[in-house]
C-alpha cells in the first residue's frame, strides 16, 4: 500500500530586539541567569505590560516579505496553563487578532520549485528556561528569557516530506536573517519549529490523524524527526491500530519520538482576551516607515550585483544568500575597491575559511577596515593575490593589521625589474634541459618557469612583469 | 453546572476544594451563568466583539533596554532559592 504524507510547521522565530515583548529587561543571550528580569516578566500583582515596538515592526516587515496581509489592528489574548518557567500562568499569544495572516514562502527542492502556503505569523512571548539535573529533588528557573518576543509562523498543511520540510525551514531562515527580524542562531534556539506530521492512503481526501513533534532546533533533526514519525506511523497503520493524537518529543541521542507525558500539556488552555492589553494600532504612517526601511531581498541583491559590478553570477548568488557576507562586500566596495577582485576573494578564500571554522563573516577575527587594507595592497601592487592569501590566513589566526603582517613578513611584492631578472638568469641556467624544450616547441614549459622564479621569490614577484620579462629572456 | 465541570477547572486553576466548598461553588457558579446568560437573548450578529471596554489603543514603548539586573532582590523574594535560581519541586522525575 501506498503512503502520502502530510506536514505542516509551527516555526518560532525569536526577534532580535534589544529587549522583551512587553517589559524593558533586556534579551541577550548567554547572561548570568536571572539577570535579564523585570517585574513584568516575574509576573508580579500590579505591574502592567507595554508593547514594543519594534517587534512589531519586525513581524511586519516578515509580513511584507510573504506578501501576507497585515491586521494594523491586532490583540493579544492569554493562553493559560501552569508550569514553573511561566511565571503568570498564562503566555500572552495573539489567538484571535495576529498581526500576520496569510502570503506564501516558495522553496525549491533539488530543482522542483513549490509554494507553501502560510496561515498566519503572531507575536506572542518566550517563556523560561527550566534545568532538571542541577539538583536530585528540585528543578530550578532562568527567568532571563521570559518575555523574549516570538514571531510563530503556521504553515498549510501543504509540505509533503522531510526534505520539503527542511527547504521550507531553509528558506524561512534566509528570509528571517535577511530581513533583521531575528538571528537565525537555531543552536541557541532562535529558530525552532514543531511539525505535525500525518499519513494518509494517497488519494483519500480525508487527513490522517496527526502528532506534533515540538522543539526540533536543527536542520538535520527537522529531516530524521520526520522522517521517523512517517516510517512510525506506517507501522502503526499498517499492523491495523490507530494513530494517537498527541505530541511528541524527538531524541536525537536515539534518533526516534516518544510521546510527552499528557499531563504536562492539558490541552484545555482557556483562551481569552489579555484584559491589560489594549487593542495595537499601527497607523498608515507607521507602515509607511516600514516600507521605506525594507530591506533588498537576495535575488534583487543578486541581480542588482551582476549588473552593476559585473561579478560572476556563481559569486553574486553566494555572497548575495548571505546577509553577513552581502553587509561584508558592500562595506568593501564603499571604500572603492575593485568588486571582483573582493568577490573573488570572498567567495574563495574567505568563503573556505568560515567553513573550516563554521562560523560567520561578522563572528570572525577579519574585520572590514583590515580587509579593506588587505584589497589595497593587492591593487596598488605591494603584494600578489597568492600572497593575500598567505595574509589573510594570518589574520584569521591573530586578527593582526594586514599592514603589519606585510612588513613584518617581508610579503612586499618583488616589482624591482633588477632584481627579477637575476632570479630568471639563474633558473634559466640552472634548467637548461627544460630551455632546450621549450625553444623545440614545448609551449607548456612557459608555466614551469614562472613556477621557478615564484618559488625562487617565496611567491612575493610580480606576476606580471615575472611572464613579461621570462618572455623576453627565453625569447632572446 | 455539574460537579465534574468544576472538579475540571479546579484542576486546571490548581485549586483544591473540599467538599463543602465544591458544592457551595457549582451553586454559585450556576448563579452566575444563569445570571449573565440574559445576554443571549439579544441580538448581536453585527456587533463585532469587544475586546476591551476602553476606546483607546495600546501606547508603544521604545527597545531599549532600561530595566536593571534585580538578581539578589527576586531571588530573596521566592520561597526558594541558589545562588542563581529560583527553586521548584522537581517537575519531571
Amino acid at each position: 500500500m501506498s503512503w502520502e504524507t502530510v506536514i505542516g510547521l509551527e516555526v518560532h522565530a525569536q526577534l532580535s530586539t534589544n529587549t522583551k515583548l512587553f517589559s524593558s529587561a533586556s534579551t541577550k543571550f548567554g547572561s548570568e541567569p536571572n539577570t535579564q528580569v523585570d517585574l513584568v516578566d516575574l509576573g508580579l500583582p500590579g505591574v502592567l505590560p507595554v508593547v514594543n515596538k519594534d517587534a512589531f515592526k519586525k513581524a511586519i516587515r516578515f509580513g511584507l516579505a510573504i506578501d501576507a496581509d497585515i491586521n494594523q489592528e491586532s490583540s493579544f489574548d492569554r493562553k493559560n496553563y501552569f508550569y514553573p518557567d511561566l511565571p503568570k500562568g498564562y503566555q500572552i499569544t495573539q489567538m484571535t487578532k495576529p498581526i500576520v495572516e496569510g502570503g506564501s514562502i516558495d522553496i525549491d527542492v533539488d530543482g522542483d520549485k513549490k509554494t507553501i502556503n502560510i496561515t498566519r505569523a503572531h507575536l506572542e512571548e518566550d517563556a523560561g528556561k527550566s534545568i532538571h539535573d542541577a539538583y536530585p529533588d528540585k528543578s530550578v528557573i532562568d527567568l532571563n528569557r521570559a518575555g523574549t518576543p516570538l514571531l510563530e509562523i503556521v504553515s498549510e498543511p501543504e509540505i509533503s516530506s522531510a526534505k520539503e520540510a527542511v527547504s521550507y525551514m531553509k528558506a524561512l531562515h534566509q528570509l528571517v536573517t535577511f530581513l533583521d527580524v531575528c538571528d537565525g542562531d537555531m543552536s541557541q534556539g532562535s529558530l525552532r519549529c514543531d511539525a505535525n506530521v500525518s499519513i494518509r492512503k494517497v488519494g483519500d481526501p480525508e487527513l490522517g490523524t496527526r502528532t506534533e513533534i515540538k522543539n526540533i532546533n536543527s536542520f538535520r533533526f527537522i529531516e530524521k524527526a520526520i522522517n521517523f514519525e512517517i516510517k512510525r506511523q506506517i507501522k502503526v497503520l499498517e499492523s491495523g491500530k490507530k494513530v494517537t493524537q498527541e505530541t511528541r518529543l524527538y531524541d536525537s541521542g536515539k534518533d526516534e519520538t516518544r510521546p510527552m507525558r499528557s499531563k504536562e500539556f492539558a490541552n484545555d488552555y482557556r483562551y481569552f482576551p489579555d484584559p491589560d492589553l489594549l487593542p495595537v494600532v499601527i497607523s498608515d504612517d507607521e507602515m509607511e516607515e516600514i516600507r521605506s526601511t525594507f530591506p533588498e531581498l537576495p535575488a534583487d541583491k543578486s541581480r542588482r550585483y551582476i549588473s552593476e559590478f559585473q561579478i560572476d553570477e556563481s559569486e553574486a548568488e553566494i555572497i548575495s544568500s548571505s546577509r553577513e557576507l552581502s553587509i561584508f562586500f558592500e562595506v568593501a566596495l564603499e571604500s572603492k575597491n575593485d568588486p571582483k577582485l573582493a568577490a573573488n576573494l570572498i567567495v574563495g578564500e574567505i568563503g573556505s575559511l568560515l567553513n573550516k571554522d563554521n562560523i560567520k563573516i561578522d563572528e570572525s577575527k577579519l574585520s572590514s577596515d583590515n580587509f579593506n587594507i588587505l584589497l589595497q595592497r593587492i591593487s596598488d601592487g605591494t603584494i600578489s593575490k597568492k600572497i593575500a592569501k598567505t595574509i589573510l590566513a594570518a589574520i584569521w589566526e591573530t586578527g593582526r593589521n594586514a599592514d603589519e603582517i606585510i612588513n613584518e613578513q617581508g610579503l612586499v611584492q618583488i616589482q624591482d625589474e633588477n632584481l627579477l631578472e637575476e632570479v630568471i638568469t639563474k633558473v634559466i641556467k640552472s634548467n637548461t634541459k627544460q630551455v632546450e624544450d621549450f625553444k623545440n616547441g614545448k609551449d607548456k614549459l612557459f608555466g614551469f618557469f614562472v613556477g621557478q622564479v615564484m618559488k625562487e621569490t617565496q611567491g612575493k614577484a610580480n606576476p606580471k612583469a615575472v611572464n613579461d620579462l621570462l618572455k623576453k629572456a627565453l625569447n632572446s | 453546572m455539574d460537579n465534574k465541570t468544576v472538579e475540571t477547572i479546579s484542576y486546571l486553576a490548581r485549586l483544591k476544594l473540599d467538599k463543602d466548598k465544591k458544592e457551595k461553588i457549582t451553586k454559585d457558579l450556576e448563579n452566575i451563568i444563569d445570571f449573565v446568560a440574559e445576554l443571549q437573548d439579544l441580538n448581536t450578529e453585527d456587533i463585532v466583539p469587544l475586546s476591551n471596554p476602553l476606546e483607546k489603543v495600546a501606547p508603544k514603548r521604545e527597545d531599549s533596554v532600561t530595566s536593571r539586573n534585580r538578581k539578589e532582590a527576586f531571588l530573596s523574594n521566592s520561597p526558594e532559592s541558589d545562588q542563581d535560581y529560583f527553586m521548584v519541586p522537581k517537575v519531571v522525575e
